[in-house]
């Protein structure tokens, strides 16, 4: 027999999905707008909007649903993550709006070299949709894929900037344009890898952000490149030769 | 790049940190009758173990309501027992103080280690255990005919206390303990039957403890109260882990991860998972819990 809270969890899971589907297509769209040269900000924004209301919808009804209910276990895991997941997919909606906001300051982008951010972006994109199916159908095993796609972005980011720093002879406006959008897709990646931890949390009760804190120091740079970069040796991005 | 401030239990902080309950059953049940000296008693009492039950079985004739329980219950906590009506939650604390034995047809085994000794040794005086583990019951149930004063000297004049200070002060010791002395300090002739129900609760709390008991069983005593007189005695409850170990029996989920420091969950005369309160309720690891405190059961 279905709970009473089941209908407020089932409310919830709607809105989640709205919103990852929202968030998809306001990333496809930006990196469309960055490839065409089409104008897509006023769509983006339009769409990012509904993403900010879509979250506080997903805030007060799983309020309600904790005041009502008093979730616990598997019921309590899941709100938790949700609020969490909502605020992921509100982030993918921004940092389209970000790119969007990229391609609207610096104008035609067609001299530029796009390679770098075309491969970033399928790349994001394609965490951002394993997030969803990971969400969807509580796979675990899929989620912990999301993280190892998460090393390719950060090192195409960094690797980015390494090179521009030490090419005084690139173009300013390229260099730029494709750092900002490099590092909003660093950012989209992340989040995509957060939605997978806490798929991992829903399904397990296991705190994965927990599990990289405890391990030591060497241990837990080689859990993600990112917390590699963090915390070990900074590489400076600029020769001085030059 | 996620920081995350580390997350401490709401209300438990340093009791979230569950000690491994890593008592030695086997070295204790191999002690003789009387473990007071024994090093299961130290290992106890080193690993702050108040009670542990070992195999504990009882019956109601041919029925048998506990089916084996192993249980170890920390000094100076309090243990929730929760579990759906007839699994054995108040048959349990009824045995850790002898009383489950006073109904006819009602027997007892296995044992049950209060400080490193066997309560059920013959050796040991069923009146003494239950001076030492005091109760509250579901109902609350002054004397009716006595003071609010006489309520809670009662216990201490059946003991033959007979100095007017030593009551005077027990009894002011025990009703600040249970929340109620400001509530009635200006007349305390008055009849126990005349408080609130919330108020008669504590005066059963103060009565309880007057006697000065090293553990208090509590079975479900907030379940004929309101939310106002409930809070209270979960206030109360809460204060009195500083010096007594309690074991509360209840029915309301909330009301043990709100007190509890650690909780059991009881079915058919079974335990089927013990464990820190934020861990039961957060994450359980059986799959009987999860879907009786989430509401999936039966």
């Amino acid at each position: 027999m279905p709970r009473l809270m089941d209908m407020g969890l089932s409310k919830l899971t709607n809105v989640i999905l709205q919103m990852a589907e929202l968030s998809k297509k306001s990333v496809a769209t930006s990196m469309e707008g960055f490839r065409n040269g089409r104008t897509v900000i006023d769509q983006i924004y339009q769409w990012s909007e509904e993403l900010r209301e879509l979250e506080d919808e997903t805030n007060e009804l799983a309020t309600e649903i904790i005041a009502r209910y008093q979730p616990v276990a598997s019921d309590l895991r899941y709100i938790e993550a949700c609020l969490a997941i909502s605020n992921g997919f509100f982030r993918f909606g921004r940092y389209a709006y970000d790119i969007a906001e990229v391609l609207q300051m610096f104008g035609d982008l067609s001299n530029c070299e796009k390679k770098i951010v075309e491969e970033t972006a399928a790349t994001a994109e394609e965490m951002l949709q394993m997030s969803i199916e990971a969400f969807l159908k509580r796979d675990v095993e899929l989620a912990k894929k999301i993280k190892l796609m998460d090393d390719i972005v950060d090192t195409n980011y960094r690797e980015h900037i390494g090179r521009s720093m030490n090419d005084p002879k690139g173009d300013l406006k390229c260099v730029m344009s494709t750092t900002l959008i490099l590092r909003y897709l660093e950012r989209i990646a992340d989040h995509a890898d957060y939605i997978g931890d806490l798929v991992v949390y829903i399904t397990t009760g296991f705190r994965v952000t927990n599990f990289r804190k405890s391990l030591p120091l060497g241990q837990e740079q080689q859990t993600t490149g990112k917390k590699a970069k963090l915390q070990g040796k900074p590489q400076p991005f600029y020769d001085g030769k030059n | 790049m996620r920081r995350r401030k580390k997350k401490d239990g709401l209300v438990m902080g340093e009791l979230a940190i569950q000690e491994q309950s890593d008592i030695d059953i086997s070295l204790a049940s191999q002690q003789g009758e009387v473990l007071s000296d024994s090093s299961a008693s130290v290992s106890q009492r080193r690993r702050g173990h108040k009670i542990v039950t070992i195999d504990l079985k009882a019956q109601f004739g041919r029925v048998q309501v506990l089916r084996g329980i192993n249980l170890e219950i920390k000094e100076r906590s309090i243990t929730a027992i929760m579990g759906p009506s007839g699994c054995g939650k108040t048959t349990f604390i009824r045995c850790l103080n002898r009383l489950h034995e006073l109904t006819p047809g009602a027997s007892v085994t296995g044992r049950v280690i209060l400080d490193g000794e066997d309560i059920y040794s013959p050796k040991v005086n069923p009146v003494l255990v239950r001076r030492k583990i005091g109760m509250v019951f579901q109902k609350p149930n002054p004397f009716p005919t006595m003071s609010v004063y006489d309520n809670v000297a009662a216990g201490l004049k059946l003991n033959g206390v007979r100095d007017k200070a030593k009551l005077d002060e027990a009894v002011e010791r025990s009703l600040k303990l249970a929340f109620l002395w400001d509530e009635v300090k200006d007349d305390l002739k008055k009849s126990g039957a005349a408080l609130s129900g919330g108020q008669q609760q504590r005066l059963c709390i103060a009565r309880a403890l007057a006697v000065e008991p090293e553990v208090i069983l509590m079975d479900e005593p907030c379940s004929a109260l309101d939310p106002t007189a409930t809070a209270k005695i979960e206030e109360a409850i809460f204060e009195l882990k500083k010096d007594y170990t309690i074991v509360i029996v209840t029915h309301n989920m909330q009301q043990a991860a709100r007190v509890a420091d650690y909780t059991a969950f009881f079915y058919l005369g079974e335990l089927i998972e013990y464990g820190n309160t934020e861990q039961i309720f957060e994450n359980p690891k059986n799959e009987l819990t999860e879907r009786y405190i989430t509401g999936k059961f039966g």
